[in-house]
């Protein structure tokens, strides 16, 4: 039986493989729907802050391959992205779905925001303009409606098995 | 927590120092994901497909039928341009100076977008062993497009000029201000007419040859100038040497995903004079320049007037749709101070 992080790997593969295919084709309003951060995100809240910012970390490297900024910088923002969704239950005493379904919306858009920002950071200005608010406002809404089939798929992915 | 961000940060550190562990990492996943990309890819095109039917029907429609019209205006006006084209480049080529033609490309097929909101640039099939490096120009048939900023061994990511990172220099043809003076003469039955360039003026008449029209003001391909009648009973016009329209140079810099790109730093000099919507836009070239002279970039759409000596502000539309890309020209050109001795 694979452990949790060879499944996590493999599954990002895919997900990263739709990224760049289907959702990055497909842009309701110009906006591609980030569905790498938000099962960052997911992982995050369903697995709490520690598994969250590894998952964020590893699924960030994956997605900082394909991109054209500065390895590291996606990782850094997932990781704190699924670090912060993680700490839900300071928050909700016993999570319900629902619960869960608008962390994933609410970070993933502080996350998608905050990439930007991150790059502004290390001297790739420019990139935090007035698009950034109809993005952010957008991943909400997707983040919601995507989040119901991500949980699941993050919970088999990062469920504890004897090897991992 | 404290790991993650250190981690992060040491590989943004040693990519931003461009290590050669982090180039690494990026061609070994590239050659991973890459066969993943390319199933995902085929899998998802129905999705894709259906999505695209959906959402651009009528604007396919639409676009199909303008471009009918604009291939129709454009047969023409094809003929008359690559004869223009032509001479430019053997006078260029008669004087010892560098054209287009001369210079090697390689063309590329575009396989894949950025997969990010804020990033703009997209992959193409070609690399390092076809002799591609990092800075070189990329163009389709319309115009420039971007400049190669990551390069692998058999794939290259182009970064497109909408992107904010990206800045070139470039020129504007400007025509020259129109005015008319009018010298009265001694005998009343004559008068002397100076005209200065351009040639839309009042005393004069364009008559096109072939019926072809161009979206760039001032150049009107196969067209002469005529005097409208012989009523001016002597007329004194301007030799054509003044006829040549006043360049300046500016920086072209990207704004961003459904922004224009702006060109500013734009001297108004004299000569040079108020720049007109519709003005051309060519790169500059230059030994710093990554790109050679005269690429078409676009044209000015709007002139934002800003205070003191900043100059004016100019936006562009550009001749290249960046958003229907399949297939690139790469220049092999590197400047005079990029070239390393074999």
């Amino acid at each position: 039986m694979a452990s949790r992080w060879t499944r996590l790997v493999l599954v990002s593969l895919i997900l990263l493989g739709l990224q760049t295919t289907l959702l990055n084709d497909m842009r309701p309003f110009g906006v591609m729907i980030p569905v790498m951060l938000l099962f960052a995100v997911s992982a995050g809240t369903i697995y709490g802050s520690e598994i969250g910012a590894i998952s964020g970390l590893i699924i960030g490297v994956m997605y900082d391959c394909v991109l054209s900024t500065p390895l590291g910088l996606a990782s850094l923002v997932f990781g704190l992205a699924a670090y912060t969704a993680g700490l839900l239950p300071f928050f909700v005493r016993e999570p319900t779905w629902w619960t869960r379904v608008i962390t994933i919306g609410t970070v993933g858009a502080l996350g998608e925001m905050a990439f930007p920002l991150a790059q502004s950071m290390v001297g790739f200005g420019g990139r935090f303009q007035p698009h950034v608010v109809a993005v952010v406002a957008f991943v909400v809404v997707a983040g919601m409606i995507v989040a119901p089939l991500l949980l699941p798929v993050c919970r088999w992915t990062l469920k504890e098995s004897l090897v991992g | 927590m404290a790991l993650l961000v250190l981690t992060s940060i040491i590989l943004v550190t040693l990519d931003l120092q461009g290590s050669a562990a982090t180039k690494s990492l990026r061609s070994i996943f590239g050659a991973v994901f890459r066969p993943v990309e390319s199933v995902a890819r085929v899998v998802t095109r129905p999705a894709t497909n259906a999505w695209y039917g959906i959402t651009h029907y009528n604007d396919v429609t639409a676009e199909n039928e303008l471009l009918r019209e604009k291939i129709a205006q454009q047969e023409g006006a094809t003929v008359a341009a690559a004869a223009s084209v032509r001479l430019s480049q053997e006078l260029l080529a008669l004087n010892g100076l560098p054209t287009l033609a001369g210079i090697n490309s390689v063309s590329a097929q575009v396989i894949g977008d950025s997969p990010s909101n804020f990033v703009q640039s997209v992959e193409i099939d070609q690399g390092t062993e076809s002799g591609i490096k990092v800075g070189m120009p990329v163009l389709n048939a319309a115009g420039l497009v971007g400049k190669v900023t990551q390069v692998f061994a058999n794939r290259a990511v182009v970064m497109l000029i909408t992107d904010p990172q990206y800045a070139l220099s470039v020129k504007i043809i400007n025509a020259p201000k129109t005015s008319v003076t009018t010298v009265p003469n001694q005998d009343p039955a004559s008068t002397v007419t100076i005209v200065s360039v351009p040639v839309t003026i009042d005393p004069l008449i364009t008559v096109p040859t072939v019926p072809a029209t161009s979206n760039i003001a001032g150049f009107t391909p196969g067209s002469i100038v005529a005097p409208r009648t012989p009523i001016i009973s002597s007329s004194l016009t301007i030799p054509p040497g003044s006829n040549v329209s006043v360049r300046e140079t500016g920086i072209l810099e990207g704004r961003g995903a459904g922004r224009v790109p702006t060109v500013r730093f734009v001297d108004a000099a004299q000569r040079f004079g108020v720049v007109q919507p519709g003005s051309p836009i060519v790169t500059a070239g230059g030994s710093l320049s990554l790109a050679p002279p005269d690429i078409v970039v676009g044209t000015v759409s709007r002139v934002k007037e800003r205070l003191g000596t900043a100059g004016p502000l100019l936006e562009i539309d550009i001749v290249a749709d960046l958003s229907n890309l399949s297939f690139v020209r790469i220049l092999l050109y590197q400047p005079i101070t990029e070239r390393t001795a074999p």
